[in-house]
């Protein structure tokens, strides 16, 4: 037999002699990385759940130009200021949410104005795929655009009679042009002013080729994700003004950090207080077999050699507390999330690390201080006892 | 024949109280060496200083050519693995280990477990029919039977015995001294022996007498 077999089956038969006490520290161990995997994994399933839920709320950052200002005045007199119309180039701003690493979704947007029967109507050049995946609040009657077609806000629609089908002779600075009105949309907001078509086209039309009015920007909150970004985002594009449109994602955030505080906290008492208690019972194991020690030292065991064995037992323990606290934890954070968030927590494997090393710290640093102190007596003493 | 073991002036102190005042001793190698006094007498002193299982507090002492005075913790444990076998009053059998797998324990912290050999090690104990029984499914002489396999196994060149027949009847006491008489006829260790029992003393060469801590009278087996 091996010696690493041999120890093995020592640690077995240990364990088994002292089925009671086994059990106890199983179960506290069990118990205590339980809580810990569960909160673990129910704050890492809130995160996703709450920034899941922000989406919804539409863009959290959003881009626009510095608008280039003039002051005009006579004769110690101020009439006021006069802005110049002034653009975002769509490469740049690409090139500046590569450079920042910024991981968000997004949606670019040029605003101009087309004649109609000598009306001055505000069109928005979008892209449709993106409006669909990123507002899906919006809410359309007929169908979505292809090429030269376009939406129509219900109020523009209602005030100026224009139904799906109906074709719109309009004037661009780049020439005339025939959009057809493929559906009509319906926001709640602004939108519901607005003529939508493709951004190429609008672009086009405008005389503004790769010029941007507005990127919107969908950062997922979390970890400070947001201020993170705008500043990062400030800084590489100076001609830039970054606001912050949803104080819900910084709320959110907020709230965030401190649910998830509050659960580290409540982690920590867990693991403190079953630390206590698998040294109380580890401690006694220890202390009722210094006899044993004694014996092991006197056929000629080092203290080392001696403590690997009540370690390995220790280690033993704390896998298996480990591997049934991982299962019990990703029930316990179920049926949590389930109750308070009517959502199932996510399957994540690598929580079982978590579970294991917690698991595994306490039942070794709960046995290390009563294994030092019948470590460091003599053979004579732990043989009577002492 | 070369001494085994010589001492100089070996004491031990344990605060006030001098449990060996200093002792000059020397034990040939092979000899059955007994060693007898009455509670607190320092016998049982004296063997753990032997066995490197205590450090004395002064003097000399040398045992199988090792200074155990010069050597560390993990020194010792190798002395006391490799050098020396003892044999309890109390056994000191592992209680959730089988007699064969006590034996084994001594050979993992030796070297390595060999289930046959420990099995030959009972066998020659008498105990061939008790391999598998736990010690709280054997009789006091069964016990200290395997604690006599256990302290051979790794063939030590020094068997210690702390009053190995102090808890049995004098049936097994006898097998049992009759047991230690075969094995050392075969392997020629030295035997230290610490006892009460004259008549157990008488099985050795050699009995000294300790009273006090001080060495106070010896005897060879003719003089008796």
């Amino acid at each position: 037999m091996t010696r690493r077999r041999w120890l093995v089956h020592l640690i077995y038969r240990a364990l088994v002699y002292r089925r009671g006490r086994t059990l106890l520290l199983l179960s506290v161990l069990a118990m205590a990385s339980s809580l810990a995997t569960a909160l673990g994994l129910v704050s890492y399933s809130m995160e996703r759940r709450v920034a899941e839920e922000v989406r919804k709320y539409g863009a959290n950052l959003v881009l626009v130009p510095e608008a280039a200002h003039l002051d005009v005045g006579s004769g110690g007199l101020n009439f006021g200021v006069v802005s110049e119309p002034s653009y975002l180039r769509q490469d740049q701003v690409e090139s500046a949410l590569a450079a920042g690493g910024i991981k968000a979704e997004r949606s670019f947007h040029l605003r101009g104005a087309l004649q109609w029967k000598n009306l001055d109507l505000m069109v928005e050049g979008v892209n449709f795929a993106d409006i669909r995946r990123l507002f899906p609040w919006w809410q359309l009657k007929g169908g979505w655009p292809g090429a030269s077609e376009a939406v129509v806000g219900s109020d523009l629609a209602t005030r100026l009679k224009i139904a799906p089908g109906s074709a719109l002779e309009l004037s661009a600075p780049a020439g005339p042009m025939t959009l057809r009105v493929s559906g009509v949309v319906s926001t709640g907001g602004e939108e519901d002013n607005l003529l939508f078509l493709a951004l190429p086209e609008l672009q086009k039309a405008l005389g503004l080729p790769g010029e941007l009015s507005q990127v919107r920007l969908m950062v997922t909150a979390g970890g400070g994700a947001l201020k993170r970004d705008a500043s990062s985002l400030k800084k590489l594009l100076p001609a830039a003004r970054v606001s912050e449109v949803r104080q819900t994602a910084r709320t959110s955030e907020g709230l965030l950090a401190k649910v998830k505080l509050l659960m580290l906290l409540v982690t920590v008492v867990v693991l403190v207080s079953a630390g206590c208690s698998v040294a109380g019972t580890m401690s006694a194991t220890v202390l009722e077999r210094s006899k044993e020690i004694g014996l092991m030292k006197a056929m000629g065991g080092t203290r080392l050699g001696v403590m690997s064995i009540f370690c390995g037992e220790a280690a033993m323990l704390g896998l298996v507390g480990g591997g049934a606290g991982y299962i019990l934890g990703t029930a316990i954070a179920q049926f949590i999330t389930e109750t308070v968030f009517s959502a199932s927590a996510e399957f994540v494997p690598w929580f079982a690390g978590v579970s294991f090393s917690v698991s595994l710290f306490l039942a070794l640093a709960g046995s290390l201080g009563p294994m030092t102190s019948v470590f460091t007596l003599d053979p004579v003493r732990s043989l009577r006892g002492e | 024949m070369p001494s085994i073991i010589e001492t100089s002036q070996l004491t031990r102190n344990y605060g006030e109280i001098c449990a060996l005042k200093p002792l000059d001793l020397k034990v040939p190698e092979g000899e059955w060496l007994s060693v007898m006094g009455h509670s607190g007498s320092g016998k049982s002193t004296f063997m753990n200083l032997v066995g490197g299982l205590d450090r004395p507090s002064g003097g000399e002492l040398m045992v199988g050519g090792e200074n155990l005075l010069a050597l560390s913790e993990d020194g010792l444990a190798r002395f006391r693995r490799e050098f020396v076998g003892i044999i309890f009053q109390q056994h000191h059998l592992v209680p959730y280990l089988t007699a064969v797998e006590n034996v084994m324990m001594a050979q993992y912290f030796h070297s390595v477990p060999d289930e046959s050999e420990a099995i030959t090690a009972l066998q020659r104990v008498g105990l061939g029919h008790r391999l598998k029984n736990r010690p709280g499914e054997l009789s006091g002489g069964e016990q200290q039977r395997v604690c006599i396999a256990r302290a051979i196994i790794n063939s030590p060149k020094l068997l210690l015995g702390d009053e190995p027949t102090g808890n049995l009847d004098h049936k097994s006491t006898l097998m049992v001294m009759e047991l230690l008489k075969e094995l050392r006829a075969e392997v020629r260790f030295t035997v230290i022996m610490v006892t009460h029992n004259q008549e157990v003393a008488a099985w050795g060469d050699r009995t000294i007498y300790l009273d006090d801590g001080v060495l106070v009278r010896e005897e060879r087996v003719g003089q008796r």
